[in-house]
């Protein structure tokens, strides 16, 4: 079963990985977007930041939106690359570097003390108030939202005390102020549109638990009614053949089977059984008894095979209305048992295509360095043993037939 | 006759097993699940239950517990589409004196209702399998070994009952008479009830993820 993974928006705002950051981690989330090293940013940011302290505006800037606006819960997002070279992409991050650098120096570089300072300890503070981690309590919340503003508060004083000329720098903060609701204005209808996906994700897993509580009712009343089926339908060999196959394949679904089974004697046993089933409409039951997880599958395979050839014998021949397979591991050897409670045949006097049939299965044992003996007498129903060494050099392979 | 309470969820299923038993047996009571079931046979007092493995409100130990609580004794038979050894051997450790699957036919079913009501065990194949493998375990040294293994004439019974023979085959084949393969499956019975094996729980629990 696969969950449905809803389309990927085409933009994204950049996912801040912890894993990968310097300071906040925006530097490579926006190389990681573009598609560049995020060395490459990183300079960018750094030589914005020595023109005046912009670089460093912009960094505490773009944190606090990419911070707010993303919950570590969202699957972790790999973006296409934006241009179709890596020397594209470097040069679009040049002429940025470039462009805002000719923009700051209209504005002006000389505020780096006067205003960036301050301005720090004001992002500082509003991050400090801000951000917020998932099991804290509410008296640290307090006084860490008491900090924050009281850090942000003698940012804005201080801001005030070092300004020689106010008029100016209100006009910078205006500046700064603009920019913000710019980006701002920009972030928002990805802010949407990431509330919009939390709400799909938690859609899933609603939707998840719902297949789950389904599964749950299935096994209830499916496999039941089939149970029934079996029982009483008035066609009783079709029917009850349907509903086996049925059954087999919703237990399928619902517990699913893990790759490894296939390569151990039980499931491959009971694998066997289904497709006996499915071809001859006698059902094949399979007991396996012991861990045969250490024993080499190519020495499993034969005894699979002859198993299948006694238990195919037994539904076309027998004339019983079921075939019981009872597999066992020992220490020393691996032992199947093939039954059925049918009319039986004397093995001393059988038809010559019977008696093809048993050399066939005791000729497959033998080269796998096994045995295989037939047990049967008219009335009284057919057992195949199938034992196969573990230990090959101990063990003579037998060829009696025995009644 | 053979006073019997049916226990499951489902009217269909219970329906059927109805159908199958009636005329044979004295069908007191029925219930769809623990509460239910509980008090239908404590007001009954019926010689078997035939009790489904999963029930709402609890599964199959719930009811056999909540009966022996309220000072009644009666004999249970398991009868799940469930083929999961732990819910399998759970129930068996709770007191129910056999486990047989949905699939068995009426007259297979009819014959393990007597078998229980005679105080005997009923082994589906399956069961006999799980028992052989649990048992099979690496021993811990753990309890009392009595309880803690089968006799090789146990491992001999079981083995044959998960080939698929009856009670009355194993006799013949072994030389034995059926009521001392009964004795012995009873004594495998008591064993997978009173041994203190962890593993046995262990055992089954891993056995999910085989």
């Amino acid at each position: 079963m696969t969950l449905d993974v809803p389309a990927r928006p085409r933009w994204q705002l950049p996912r801040i990985d912890p894993g990968e950051r310097w300071v906040g981690g925006v530097a490579a989330a926006v190389a990681r977007e573009i598609g560049v090293q995020p060395l490459v940013v990183r300079a960018a940011f750094a030589i914005l930041a020595l023109a005046g302290g912009w670089g460093l505006l912009f960094y505490g800037l773009a944190w606090i939106t990419l911070a707010v606006a993303q919950p570590d819960r969202l699957a972790p997002y790999r973006p296409e690359p934006k241009a179709a070279s890596p020397i594209h992409r470097h040069i679009a991050v040049g002429m940025i570097v470039v462009g805002l650098l000719s923009v700051f120096s209209q504005i002006g570089f000389a505020f780096f003390p006067k205003i960036v300072v301050p301005a720090g300890f004001i992002l500082t503070g509003i991050l400090i108030a801000w951000t917020r981690s998932q099991d804290e309590s509410g008296v640290a919340a307090t006084a860490r939202t008491v900090i924050g503003v009281l850090v942000g508060l003698g940012g804005l004083i201080a801001f005030v005390l070092v300004s020689d000329n106010f008029v100016d720098s209100l006009v910078v903060v205006l500046v700064a102020v603009v920019i913000a609701a710019g980006v701002g204005l920009v972030a928002f209808p990805s802010l949407a549109r990431i509330g919009r996906e939390l709400d799909m994700e938690r859609q899933d897993r609603v939707r998840a638990d719902e297949r789950a509580r389904v599964a749950a009712h299935l096994h209830d009343s499916v496999l039941q009614t089939l149970a029934l089926i079996q029982r009483h339908a008035d066609d009783p060999t079709r029917t009850a053949q349907l509903a086996r196959q049925q059954e087999r394949e919703l237990r399928h679904w619902l517990y699913g089977a893990p790759a490894a089974r296939a390569t151990r004697l039980g499931p491959a046993l009971e694998a066997m059984a289904a497709e006996v089933d499915a071809a001859h409409g006698v059902p094949v039951t399979v007991i396996a008894v012991g861990d045969t997880s250490d024993v080499d599958q190519t020495r499993v395979e034969p005894l699979v095979a002859a198993a299948r050839e006694a238990a195919v014998n037994a539904a076309k021949h027998s004339g019983a209305p079921r075939v019981d397979v009872f597999a066992e591991r020992h220490p020393d050897r691996i032992e199947v048992f093939v039954r059925d409670t049918g009319q039986g045949f004397d093995p001393d006097a059988v038809p010559a295509d019977r008696r093809g049939l048993a050399e066939s299965i005791r000729g497959r044992m033998q080269r796998a360095g096994g045995s295989a003996t037939v047990h049967s007498a008219p009335g009284a129903g057919t057992e195949v043993e199938l034992v196969l060494p573990l230990l090959v050099d101990t063990v003579e392979p037998s060829q009696e037939v025995s009644s | 006759m053979i006073r019997v309470v049916l226990v499951d969820d489902h009217a269909l299923v219970r329906a059927g097993v109805r159908a199958e038993l009636e005329g044979h047996v004295d069908l007191v009571g029925e219930a769809g699940d623990v509460g239910g079931a509980i008090d239908v046979i404590v007001a009954t007092k019926p010689d078997v239950v035939v009790c489904d493995v999963h029930l709402p409100g609890g599964n199959a130990p719930a009811v056999i517990r909540g009966v022996v609580d309220r000072g009644v004794t009666t004999r249970f038979l398991a009868l799940s589409v469930s083929d999961a050894a732990e819910d399998v051997i759970e129930v068996i450790r709770t007191g129910a004196r056999g486990y047989v699957t949905k699939t068995i036919n009426g007259a297979e079913l009819l014959d393990a209702v007597r078998r229980i009501n005679d105080g005997d065990a009923v082994f589906s194949p399956r069961l006999a399998g799980f028992v052989l493998d649990a048992f099979s375990a690496d021993l811990g040294a753990s309890g009392d070994p009595e309880l803690d293994q089968l006799t090789a004439r146990e491992q001999e019974v079981m083995r044959l009952l998960a080939r698929g023979y009856a009670y009355k085959e194993i006799a013949r084949r072994l030389s034995i008479s059926t009521k001392t393969v009964e004795t012995h499956a009873s004594a495998v019975l008591r064993k997978l009830q009173l041994s203190s094996r962890n593993e046995l729980a262990r055992w089954a629990a891993d056995r999910r993820l085989l």
